[in-house]
């Protein structure tokens, strides 16, 4: 048996299973469900981005606006906000929900450390004194393997109105 | 309406404040559809969306729907989109390129000046009618444009737009003159928002610059700066709290221009400078040499604020239109502009920081929505009748040609919006 193989099979042995990769991406949604903003930064790779398209199809987020496009530090900043006293935007706070189905895998490395998977979500945003907010869509998530876990490389979710008006966004997707 | 006199519309606005129902009125909102936006020049799109013949944008002029389009020979048009025949809106994609516009309904085709080009059928109308322009897609009285932005206006007999804008003009050359090439275009698409409140909160707050210590200081990071909101090693990060306690973007002053239009000092304390901004700056070095280079990179203005209803966003090369919808219903565009001729990552640099500082999910925007919002809530009761709009009464300095500096956060700005409003309603 050759070394390639041997490797590829030792990845296949390693590889995380579809129902690993829903786990990891209901847990993150979790996270943000129960707004435990600092334990979902740390999800992230350091090169990790957290990007919301401002338009169907948008290819990139340096030649379009976006309604979200958060670098690593960004995120830091945004959570450090959310948790300021004077986050007034959050005063009253928002509670959400978010609900995950039809996930698919829609790419993995050969080598089985990295993985794009695809699942769809409704989201729905209350907040005392203002109108009920549902949002929905698809997530993107491309994965990385990190130890014996995972880490977002980029999480993408498409919203179906994602080229409207919004109101105030306070809560990630 | 018969209450709506010209004399009650002159008495709410005071020197010092404004009567709350100028922000809750519906009927009053009705007056200022035809007042105000039938009779100003009201920005309508920027000439760099619709570059080619037969290119349209498809916007709104107070509430009425509008497109920009370009005809044959380069010219700019602006047309009610509405359908001659019927008055089917007939184009309904943002933007896009037809060489003859063409109604859903029956088929009408109109070219892009408006003219009827063709009618199914046509014979069966009796002769001549379809001959009157007004079965075309009637153009807005008024089209003038400066510098790449266009202004549309419903009354043949408004002043010429240069006039209007008056030293507020500096505000579009101050932005464009960053631009190498001394152009800028509109490349990114927008960030639209939408807030439960009048429009002219929006409008007031773009001359505001006593609420930052209160409203933003969830922005402040622990040292003592605003986060970064603009590219460059030096001069993207600005400090919020002076030694004495007070916000520094309080202590800057603001100014009053004649007919309506505003602006704030820069509240950065540095030129922009390190990475992409020294190569940027080479270049406007070698078009425009040393002197004038400081002169363009200089933090000038914050912003500027034409009324009714457009704000050039200079500290942050961006453009904001604000859209009033009903009394209480307002939607926000923020568009980033590329500065032609910079190098492009200024312009890709620009589009991620304006995810942060003005879109709907922005650092800064979304307390800006929450305090219009508590404002519209606030303003329904009925044992406060007025909004203060006091600070600097009295403390201006007269620049000349009507313009007025307002020092420390003066209300100077919100006056001159609310005084030209008064003019204009009571007219």
């Amino acid at each position: 048996m050759t070394t390639t193989a041997t490797s590829i099979k030792t990845a296949r042995r390693n590889a995380f299973t579809l129902d690993e990769l829903r786990s990891f991406i209901e847990d993150e949604a979790d996270l943000l469900d129960e707004q435990r903003f600092d334990d979902w930064h740390a999800l992230f790779a350091e090169d990790g981005v957290y990007w919301a398209p401002a338009a169907h199809d948008q290819e990139s987020w340096l030649t379009h606006v976006s309604l979200y496009f958060d670098e690593k530090h960004i995120m830091k900043t945004r959570i450090a906000r959310l948790k300021h006293p004077m986050i007034h935007c959050q005063d009253p706070k928002s509670a959400c929900v978010r609900v995950l189905s039809n996930f698919k895998v829609e790419w993995a490395s050969e080598d089985g450390n990295e993985y794009r998977v695809r699942s769809k979500f409704i989201m729905l945003e209350d907040r005392k004194g203002a109108d009920r907010r549902c949002y929905g869509g698809r997530y993107i998530h491309t994965l990385r393997r990190r130890g014996d876990g995972l880490e977002i490389v980029v999480k993408k979710a498409e919203l179906t109105n994602c080229d409207q008006a919004f109101p105030m966004l306070t809560q990630p997707f | 309406m018969s209450a709506y006199t010209n004399e009650h519309f002159r008495n709410l606005v005071q020197v010092d404040r404004v009567h709350r129902s100028v922000y809750t009125d519906q009927q009053i909102f009705e007056v200022e559809m035809d007042k105000i936006f039938g009779h100003t020049w009201v920005f309508v799109g920027h000439d760099s969306l619709v570059p080619d013949a037969g290119d349209y944008y498809t916007t709104t002029l107070g509430r009425q729907p509008v497109v920009l389009s370009r005809g044959d020979k380069g010219k700019l048009h602006v047309l009610y989109n509405r359908c001659g025949h019927r008055g089917a809106k007939v184009l309904s994609k943002e933007r896009g390129n037809q060489r003859i516009f063409t109604c859903m309904y029956h088929g009408w085709g109109f070219r892009p000046d408006g003219s009827l080009a063709g009618v199914p059928m046509r014979n069966d109308f009796p002769a001549g009618v379809l001959d009157d322009p007004i079965f075309g897609m009637a153009p807005l009285a008024r089209v003038e444009s400066y510098r790449g932005f266009v202004f549309a206006c419903e009354d043949p007999k408004v002043m010429p737009l240069k006039e209007y804008l008056g030293d507020a003009i500096r505000g579009i050359d101050e932005m464009v003159d960053r631009a190498p090439d001394g152009e800028v275009e509109f490349w990114a698409g927008c960030h639209r928002y939408i807030y439960k409140g009048n429009w002219k909160l929006q409008m007031d707050n773009m001359a505001d610059t006593y609420h930052p210590a209160a409203a933003h200081g969830s922005t402040v990071g622990p040292d003592g700066r605003q986060f970064q909101r603009r590219a460059g090693k030096e001069g993207g990060a600005a400090p919020f709290f002076a030694p004495n306690g007070e916000a520094v973007v309080s202590q800057l002053g603001v100014r009053g221009f004649p007919n309506g239009h505003s602006s704030e000092e820069s509240l950065f304390d540095k030129v922009q400078s390190g990475g992409v901004i020294d190569e940027y700056r080479a270049i406007l070095v070698s078009r425009f040499g040393e002197e004038r280079t400081v002169e363009i990179m200089k933090n000038r203005r914050h912003s500027l604020t034409l009324f009714p209803t457009l704000d050039i966003l200079i500290a942050q090369t961006s453009v904001r239109v604000v859209k009033p919808i009903s009394a209480d219903l307002t939607e926000v565009e923020v568009w980033p502009v590329r500065l032609k001729g910079a190098p492009d990552v200024i312009s890709t640099d620009l589009v991620k920081f304006v995810n942060i500082t003005h879109s709907a999910s922005s650092f800064i925007q979304t307390d800006d929505l929450e305090a219009f919002e508590r404002c519209q809530d606030g303003l329904k009761t009925q044992g406060a009748e007025w909004v203060l709009l006091a600070r600097g009464v009295g403390a201006e300095i007269d620049e000349g040609n009507g313009v007025l500096l307002g020092p420390r956060s003066s209300e100077i700005g919100m006056r001159a919006k609310h005084n030209m409003w008064r003019d204009l309603m009571s007219a």
